[in-house]
């Protein structure tokens, strides 16, 4: 772990200046610093010995108010841009964050990684802030201000510069030593804390489960019992965690302390004057601010370092590129799965697996291909595969246009391809503006069209009832439209599409959240679809929709061969397994002695209601 | 748990609850004042030994200097040291009570303010707020003091010296001290206040490329979001740039402060020195002393916001509690009491023994009269007029489009969310005038969004009741269809479901949590949606599965079960039909349009259609 890992440079633009402004502050500081210790010894020295009265010390104080507005001037720059760049470049890793994310593709976000990148993007890399306001500029100071003021106290006393000399490796050396001696303890103590932290975090947002089955207060003592372990672990952690900031505490006084007892005892003997000895007095704990700074930062960096790494973690991964070949026209092509298997998650099945599929697109009666198969088969895989979302494990997606050879889909420019594509996935989600617009999807249509698209789709219902009809605001920020609704809307503009130039329709799970009604509807539009030449693929769950389709294709799932062919990089093996194995046994304060403590203990209801 | 005094300063409330003892805290501000102390003492008196030395007196005059000086180094670090460890244990004990304290409060509060929607998000946010709430302590009210008994205390002793340079030096510390720390905790409210709506669209955005990114690379539009999000990003960064004018003002005060003092000293100290009034000697000590003054107020700034953001954690604490507090009077009296109406009252002793629920259920029941279904929030019925009568033995079916008001009408048949009009009684007692156990040994609800524990499946199983073994869980998991997955599973019944079950599909965790219904004592059973997410043969299936399961001779029991689909609807004994009348005004309630059993309401044209769209292609 680097204190600053030049890929936070690489990737932030806004970091890069802002360490450079950083930088020049800091040597402006150290020689401030300097500038201000060497006047006041020297105007307080003649003042002490009572060579010299104010009149004469004059333009001396004068100089010293000088150094104190310029250092109060540095001090307001580096607060004053240290928050801007912060924002700025938490806000170009987001983005970066969030587009790699996108392409590596539905199926890694889909892996288990895809709220974790969620967490990152929306909250973990604000600890990025603490971490550039506050650390970064004192580990610059490190670097400046204090070989600056070393350099300038050995010009002055080379006993004390010898002193400081000596103590400052000792500072690193001993943080070292101390957080080698705990690190194996303290990550240890960590994932216990934070087990039990979300243990009580878990029974909280599980809490109206827990009443409705009356079972919400048997807890309570355990939620007591969690809390007591966790401080007790997390005391545990900080009786060591702090060691070290004791340990940089002690040798920076203790050595200030031994500069000024050496620098007096020389004085006593005539050994030095009093001007360097009082600018040296000065100077000491300024060798040592920017590093106890660091040291009293060190958290906020370990936060911000940790968010960073795990930006660059997700940024260097590595996305499946893009093909590059433009789609033929898919009016008339043929698109086909060979044997197509997609490992299901992390679990060892197969889901599809060895699905063989042709699609005939564009013909001029249309067609409708059902998809069906028992839940977990792998309906909706098979589908983001037709699409192109998913690359399959094994078998291969081919798109062959007329009279050409067959192209594996994966070379394919997707956003040729999806450009003739139109997809009704389980939750549609609608781009912001008027519901007109929005149907109408930027092409010239007639009311006459608009009307009977929405007839056809059961949006007439909806436009009854929506304030504005069809130029109520829908999306975000606008009239809340139920999924049912909002499914109806993208029914709507597909049918509204040239069915030339989108000759596929793939529907996903559309009766999920409908009633017996609302599928009437979904079944009207997909022989709608049908009659416009288009080929419709539908992911089915009922049997009206099955008994609707031209082709039934029963998706199957399989076994995980094992021993066959390396399958499915985006499986994380065991992460289910291992959070029981960390269950560490007889934790403290928590009730049962088995490897998952009881989240209600057995004995709770009972013994209250004992009358 | 100790009710607080009621108080308009959230902040003062969510400490309240944090059982707070606060000679630990005054204890902790001791060891901080030492530790700070002993820094102030170190300048002092090295700047002492330094100009006294310089007369070259004999050395033993020295020797009390040199040892203060050096033990002053040592003392430093380790009250430092003690401090943090007594302040850490003051913040954490206080987090442990007030996740306990709240966990307590909302246990025994309405749970009608917990059912709604969304709440599960409000509920697993607490953490952090709790958190920051209980920070108040180690951030802000243990800097604060140190800062004040340190400031006092230097204040004084340059005040003995020379009182105009004391005063000087107060007045530099209230400038780092109270006016830095303000402009900060302006900046940073300033900030999180404008930029709140910047955030949250930040956040929205952030979500919905990353949840929707599939059919937004598809239909085109992703590239459009991805510049909304940089949008959104600029006006955050906007915000936080005014933000950060305040923030760099009171960073330069702070510096500035430090500097006044020492100029300060210098012109009151060098004239009266010049005047006899000050002992040269300790003008090295009023002039050097201010350097190590500063650092204490130099924390506040970082205080004074800490102090910001744990009363907005503190704010969503107390009005979370606020919502679980407004119970109906009737409630506090039963809590407390043991003994349950009828035959529940049997049950509930024995409740973690073998269960035996078809003798002893046998006679609960549960009457639902002219009864008016709505959100509390709301206050508006989205069903109204509903009739029902439930006992062991009976399944009955409420049937209706989607949001028509039955997931409402469950939460308020369970007793969790108050009737708007009517009555629901269970065993002849009001539901709601029961304590929650009571009810839940009578009634059982299994909500669409039921939460999945971070535990095993046995556990989870065990939610419903507490002595559920593996044999019995795994016959149970296997008679809903989850045999397959069961087998697939690591460490059967053992295996740890992850957080919010993500692992788990979502007909998978439909049938989880029907086998936690089955598993449950309860007499009667509420199941909302239960079939939801599974394909139809399935769905079906499990219907006839569940009705079938509460007819046993030795379990009998009463059910009632929310859906939208009607095929396996034959296997119950009653069907509510649920809809809004073509004719009713807009935002009218639902009402009961039709009742029988599945046979009779074939011959009503709107059920008739449903089921026909439904079965048109099995035949």
């Amino acid at each position: 772990m680097k204190p600053l890992d030049p890929r936070l440079l690489r990737h932030a633009r806004a970091a890069r200046g802002y360490v450079v402004l950083t930088a020049a502050l800091g040597f402006a500081t150290a020689a401030l610093v300097v500038a201000q210790a060497v006047v006041l010894a020297s105007v307080l020295a003649p003042a002490i010995q009572g060579t010299a009265d104010l009149a004469d010390l004059g333009p001396r104080v004068g100089l010293l108010a000088g150094v104190v507005a310029a250092r109060t001037g540095t001090s307001w720059a580096q607060e004053r841009f240290a928050l801007r760049a912060a924002t700025r470049t938490v806000a170009e890793l987001r983005e970066q964050v969030v587009t790699h994310a996108v392409a590596l593709g539905p199926r890694w976000l889909a892996s288990g990684r895809g709220p974790e990148v969620a967490t990152l993007a929306t909250r973990g890399l604000d600890a990025l802030e603490p971490y550039m306001v506050r650390y970064l500029p004192q580990l610059l100071l490190a670097a400046t201000v204090t070989p600056a003021t070393l350099a300038v106290v050995l010009g002055l006393d080379w006993v004390s510069a010898v002193i400081i000399a000596v103590t400052i490796p000792l500072v690193p050396l001993f943080m070292i030593l101390v957080g080698r001696l705990t690190a194996g303890t303290s990550e240890r103590r960590l994932v216990v804390m934070q087990r039990l932290g979300a243990q009580v975090l878990d029974l909280l947002a599980g809490l109206p489960t827990l009443l409705a089955f009356g079972r919400a207060r048997g807890p309570e003592r355990r939620v007591r019992a969690l809390g007591e372990a966790n401080r007790r672990a997390t005391m545990g952690t900080l009786r060591i965690a702090f060691l070290s900031g004791m340990v940089l505490e002690l040798l920076t006084t203790l050595s200030v302390a031994v500069v000024a007892v050496g620098v007096g005892l020389r004085l006593v003997h005539g050994g030095m004057g009093l001007e360097p000895a009082l600018a040296v007095l000065v100077l000491a704990p300024e060798v040592y601010l920017p590093l106890r700074q660091v040291g009293l930062h060190f958290h906020a960096s370990t936060d911000g370092i940790a968010a960073a790494e795990q930006a660059f973690a997700v940024l260097d991964e590595e996305a499946p590129r893009p093909g590059t070949v433009p789609a033929p026209a898919l009016a008339g092509s043929t698109l086909a799965l060979h044997g197509v298997s997609v490992r299901a998650g992390e679990r060892d099945v197969l889901a599809p697996a060895d699905l063989d599929l042709e699609l005939r697109l564009g013909t001029s009666s249309g067609r409708v291909v059902a998809l069906t198969g028992p839940s977990g088969a792998g309906k909706t895989t098979t589908a983001m595969v037709l699409l192109g979302l998913v690359r399959p494990d094994r078998g291969t997606v081919t798109l062959t246009a007329p009279d050409a050879a067959p192209l594996d889909l994966a070379d394919v420019d997707p956003s040729t391809f999806w450009r003739q594509v139109a997809w009704l996935p389980q939750r549609p989600v609608l781009a912001p503006g008027r519901l007109r617009d929005v149907v109408a999807g930027g092409l010239d249509v007639t009311d006459a069209d608009l009307d009977r698209a929405a007839r056809t789709a059961g949006l007439d219902a909806v436009l009854a009832t929506v304030p504005g009809g069809w130029d109520a605001e829908v999306g975000r920020g606008g009239v809340g439209l139920s999924v049912g609704q909002r499914q109806r809307v993208a029914l709507a503009a597909a049918l509204l599409g040239d069915p030339a130039r989108v000759p596929l329709v793939v529907l996903d799970e559309p009766t999920a959240h409908l009633d017996a009604r609302g599928e009437q509807v979904v079944l009207d539009a997909v022989r709608a679809f049908r009659d416009q030449g288009r080929t419709v693929v539908v992911v089915a769950h009922r049997a009206s929709l099955v008994h609707a389709a031209d082709d039934v294709v029963e998706v199957r799932p399989g076994p995980l061969d094992r021993s066959g062919p390396a399958v499915g990089t985006a499986v994380r093996p065991g992460e289910v397994v291992e959070v029981g194995e960390a269950d560490e046994p007889g934790e403290p304060g928590e009730p049962g002695t088995g490897t998952t403590p009881p989240l209600v203990p057995a004995g709770a209801t009972t013994e209250r209601s004992r009358p | 748990m100790t009710r607080p005094r009621p108080s308009t300063d959230p902040l003062r409330r969510a400490v309240a609850l944090l059982d707070v003892r606060w000679r630990r805290v005054v204890w902790a501000v001791v060891l901080g004042t030492l530790s700070l102390g002993s820094a102030v003492g170190l300048a002092a008196v090295a700047a002492w030994l330094i100009a006294r030395a310089s007369q070259m007196p004999p050395v033993l005059t020295l020797s009390v200097a040199v040892v203060a000086v050096r033990a002053f180094g040592i003392s430093r670090g380790v009250f430092r040291y003690l401090e943090r460890l007594a302040s850490h244990d003051v913040a954490l004990r206080g987090m442990a009570a007030l996740r306990a304290n709240l966990y307590t409060a909302l246990a025994q509060g309405t749970p009608g303010s917990l059912v709604g929607l969304r709440r599960g998000d409000l509920l697993a946010r607490v953490g952090a707020d709790v958190d920051a709430v209980g920070d108040v302590v180690v951030r802000a009210l243990v800097p604060a003091g140190v800062a004040l008994a340190v400031s006092v205390g230097s204040v004084v002793l340059v005040g003995a010296f020379l009182p105009a340079a004391g005063v000087a030096l107060a007045l530099c510390l209230l400038l780092a001290a109270v006016v830095a720390p303000w402009l900060s905790a302006r900046s940073a409210r300033d900030v999180e206040a404008r930029g709140a709506a910047a955030r949250a669209a930040m956040t929205a955005t952030t979500l919905e490329i990353l949840e929707q990114s599939g059919p937004l690379a598809v239909s085109g539009r992703l590239d459009a979001r991805l510049d909304d999000l940089r949008a959104t990003d600029r006006a955050l960064a906007r915000v936080t740039d005014d933000g950060a004018r305040p923030a760099g003002v009171a960073a330069g005060i702070a510096a500035l402060a430090v500097g006044l003092a020492v100029l300060a000293s210098l012109l009151l100290g060098i004239p009266a020195v010049t005047a006899g009034t000050l002992a040269p000697v300790e003008l090295s000590v009023i002039v050097l002393t201010p350097l190590a003054v500063f650092e204490a107020a130099n924390a506040l700034p970082a205080a004074a916001v800490q102090l910001h953001r744990s009363r907005q954690a503190a704010a969503r604490v107390v009005a979370l509690l606020d919502g679980a507090a407004d119970a109906p009077p009737a409630r506090a009296t039963t809590a407390t009491r043991g003994p349950v109406p009828g035959e529940a009252a049997d049950t509930a002793a024995r409740d973690d023994g073998p269960r035996d629920a078809g003798a002893c259920g046998a006679r609960a029941s549960l009457t639902l009269v002219d009864v008016a279904a709505g959100w509390p929030a709301t206050g508006r019925p989205v069903v109204a007029g509903v009739d029902l009568d439930l006992r062991p033995g009976r399944a009955v079916a409420v049937v209706g489009p989607s949001g028509v008001g039955k997931t409402t009408l469950l939460a308020t048949a369970a007793g969790l969310v108050p009737a708007l009009g009517g009555r629901v009684t269970l065993d002849g007692r009001d539901v709601t005038a029961l304590a929650r156990e009571d009810a839940a040994r009578g009634v059982v609800l299994v909500a669409e969004d039921a939460h999945v524990f971070d535990t095993s499946v046995l556990e989870n199983l065990r939610v419903a009741r507490g002595d559920v073994t593996a044999e019995e869980a795994e016959a149970t998991l296997r008679d809903v269809g989850l045999g397959a997955w069961l087998a697939a599973l690591p460490d059967g019944v053992g295996t740890v479901l992850g957080p919010d079950a993500t692992t788990v599909s979502g007909g998978e965790r439909r049938r989880l949590l029907v086998a936690r219904a089955l598993l449950s004592p309860a007499p009667l059973l509420l199941l909302d949606e239960p079939a939801e997410h599974l394909d139809a043969a399935g769905a079906d299936a499990l219907v006839r599965h569940v009705v079938a399961a509460t007819r046993t001779a030795r379990d009998q029991r009463g059910v009632v079960l929310a859906t939208h689909r009607l095929s396996a609807l034959e296997a119950v004994d009653e069907v509510l039909l649920l809809g809004v009348p073509d004719d009713a005004p807009d935002g009218a309630p639902a009402h009961v349009v039709a009742r029988g059993t599945h046979a009779e309401l074939l011959d009503v044209p709107a059920y008739r259609w449903a089921l026909d769209q439904e079965a048109a292609a099995v035949g």
